[in-house]
């Protein structure tokens, strides 16, 4: 279980507040969706819960782990363990292969069955491409295979399908929610898109640094359900 | 538009080559061409071979250090305006598509070339600064003494010509290097991409396969490191050898341009080794890996290169040396036998470790520093 208790966040020397007071529970093997307008303060939550920056104030557990109170190192020993990242921009390594890119996240988890990722998102016929030679599309599902490949207790996604076109969006989407209900991992995404939250169990909407709303989807809609 | 002043300005490691050459060969063509005026002046064949000998080492000083620094000057121009190309070919690519030539684009570029200007001007004036200090140094006993005069010629030579030739050089270069397809260049793929051949290849690490990646694409780099530990260790080495041999002047001032064009080098290499990878350290620093693991993989490749370059530095300074006392000073009496010295090799070699890993340690601190989240905003 992830929780965030009173949760703040300052940038450009405390004048601008991002995060005031946020406090949140999330259960394990949950898939969560956090939403709201630009500068809400979805993507800075989003950082603080997953330990890739401080929050000012407040706490974050991740069971009775508290990562709030942990050192550079161990917060880079816990990222190693526990989490895994899928970017709107992908941040793949350009000068290295698919299968190269995938084994990042793979050798982490020393796992050996990272070609069977890359078999799953379909891109085994590419596993000696490189990002600058696959289409959007199949750049979000080497991220994908990456951050699977890692093992990740928890899924940090980042507006995952806002560089793509709708048909590629949904079966990128379809694809991430079909791996977590069978692996079981817990996901967090950003996005702003409204409709992708229908997909969700839990959608928590942010507003100015808070959030303004939180509710459970009884039937979680599929990616081919949903408006877009 | 695109290249300005401000972007010149950051080529400070050219600047610096650039003041080194000009400063070394300002005072010692200065003397060839002021003390040419005893030629045929002299009877006394002691005198004779050691006038010549002295003419012999300025023109080779000269002919070394200039056209050697001026290469190593070039080939950093041209690894910079690359860099440029690739970091900004985006907008290179809108300005083509606007429907500006590669020409007119290239010309921008001649901005990169000034950049020597700073440095020949200062190398030229701390030259002639030191001059009176360098001619009692090189003034031979029993010689008439040189008086020093000014050559507009040399200052022409010396400070204008270089940045006028790598100023169309910078041009030259960049119209080569921006023969690209716009939409590529729109990309972001400022180089065609190599396809990788399928061939059998052995089961790396993650970070193994980014250690030689990093080091394959970075070719140019090792070849900075390199120099620039190649310049440690001749001129250290050289400049306390010269110290026992020469003028105790001539000695400091080789110790000294050695250290400031090894730092120079190797802190433009770092620097752009660092900045380059950027991205892929913050990616790998949010998926947990440590700054050990970061700083190794991108910085851990060139200690191979940094002690070949140490090593061919100092056979190459006992090769000059052993040139300069067997050749030129061979008809002179009383020059010094010279012979490899080994406590000066130790004692360098202990420097330059100390040196080489303090600047490791300061990017391996400046890679703890990336911020994960600034970078990812950037783009």
């Amino acid at each position: 279980m992830i929780k965030a208790e009173n949760i703040s966040k300052s940038f450009k020397d405390g004048k601008v507040r991002v995060l005031k007071e946020v406090s949140l529970e999330i259960q394990k093997g949950e898939f969560v969706v956090i939403t709201g307008a630009s500068g809400s303060g979805k993507s800075t939550l989003m950082s603080v819960l997953s330990g890739l920056e401080r929050a000012d104030e407040g706490k974050v557990f991740y069971g009775e782990e508290e990562i709030t109170l942990m050192t550079d190192k161990q917060l880079t020993e816990f990222r190693r363990r526990a989490v895994g990242f899928i970017f709107q921009q992908y941040y793949l390594l350009s000068h290295l292969s698919v299968d190269k890119n995938v084994k990042m996240g793979a050798d982490l988890a020393s796992n050996k069955d990272y070609l069977e990722i890359i078999e799953k998102v379909g891109l085994y016929e590419k596993l000696k491409s490189r990002p600058a030679e696959l289409s959007g599309g199949e750049q979000q599902r080497v991220c994908i295979a990456r951050a699977l490949a890692k093992k990740p207790e928890v899924l940090f996604l980042d507006e995952p399908t806002g560089a793509l076109d709708e048909a590629t969006g949904r079966s990128v989407l379809e694809y991430i929610a079909k791996l977590q209900r069978e692996q079981g991992f817990t996901m967090i995404m950003v996005t702003h898109n409204l409709n992708i939250a229908d997909m969700a169990d839990t959608v928590i909407k942010m507003n100015s640094g808070k959030i303004a709303e939180v509710y459970k989807n009884v039937a979680p809609k599929t990616a081919y359900e949903i408006g877009w | 538009m695109l290249v300005s002043f401000k972007d010149s300005l950051k080529l400070i490691g050219i600047s610096v080559i650039s003041f080194c050459a000009v400063f070394v060969c300002t005072f010692f063509l200065n003397f060839y061409l002021d003390a040419k005026s005893l030629d045929g002046t002299l009877t006394d064949p002691n005198l004779i071979a050691l006038y010549d000998a002295q003419m012999a080492t300025a023109k080779f000083v000269c002919a070394v250090s200039g056209g050697f620094l001026g290469l190593i000057a070039f080939i950093m121009l041209v690894f910079y305006i690359k860099l440029y190309i690739d970091k900004n070919a985006c907008n290179i690519g809108i300005l083509k598509a606007m429907g500006y030539s590669e020409r007119k684009i290239a010309l921008k570029f001649s901005m990169f070339g000034l950049s020597v200007l700073p440095g020949t001007v200062l190398g030229f004036g701390c030259g002639f600064a030191i001059m009176p200090t360098v001619y009692d140094g090189l003034t031979i006993d029993g010689l008439p003494e040189i008086a020093i005069s000014f050559y507009p010629s040399l200052l022409f030579l010396l400070v204008f010509l270089p940045s006028v030739v790598f100023s169309i050089l910078s041009s030259l270069y960049a119209y080569i290097a921006l023969r690209r397809p716009v939409s590529e260049l729109m990309k972001g793929k400022s180089e065609k991409i190599k396809r990788i051949k399928p061939r059998k290849e052995k089961e790396r690490s993650f970070l193994k396969e980014m250690f030689f990646k990093t080091l394959s694409d970075k070719k140019a780099l090792a070849f900075f490191v390199a120099f620039a530990c190649f310049c440690f260790s001749t001129m250290v080495q050289m400049g306390a050898s010269m110290y026992d041999m020469s003028t105790a002047l001539m000695g400091v001032i080789i110790f000294a341009i050695g250290v400031v064009l090894a730092v120079t080098t190797i802190l433009m290499a770092a620097t752009t080794l660092v900045n380059g990878n950027i991205k892929n350290i913050s990616i790998m620093k949010a998926f947990g890996y440590s700054m050990k693991e970061c700083a190794l993989t991108v910085l851990g490749g060139y200690h191979i290169f940094a002690f070949i370059g140490f090593a061919v530095g100092s056979v190459y300074q006992y090769g000059l040396l052993t040139l300069m006392v067997n050749l030129i000073f061979k008809d002179v009496a009383g020059v010094p036998e010279y012979s490899f010295d080994v406590p000066i090799f130790f004692a360098t070699l202990a420097a330059f470790i100390v040196f080489y890993e303090a600047v490791m340690l300061f990017f391996a601190y400046r890679i703890k520093n990336i911020s994960v989240k600034e970078v990812m905003a950037e783009t």
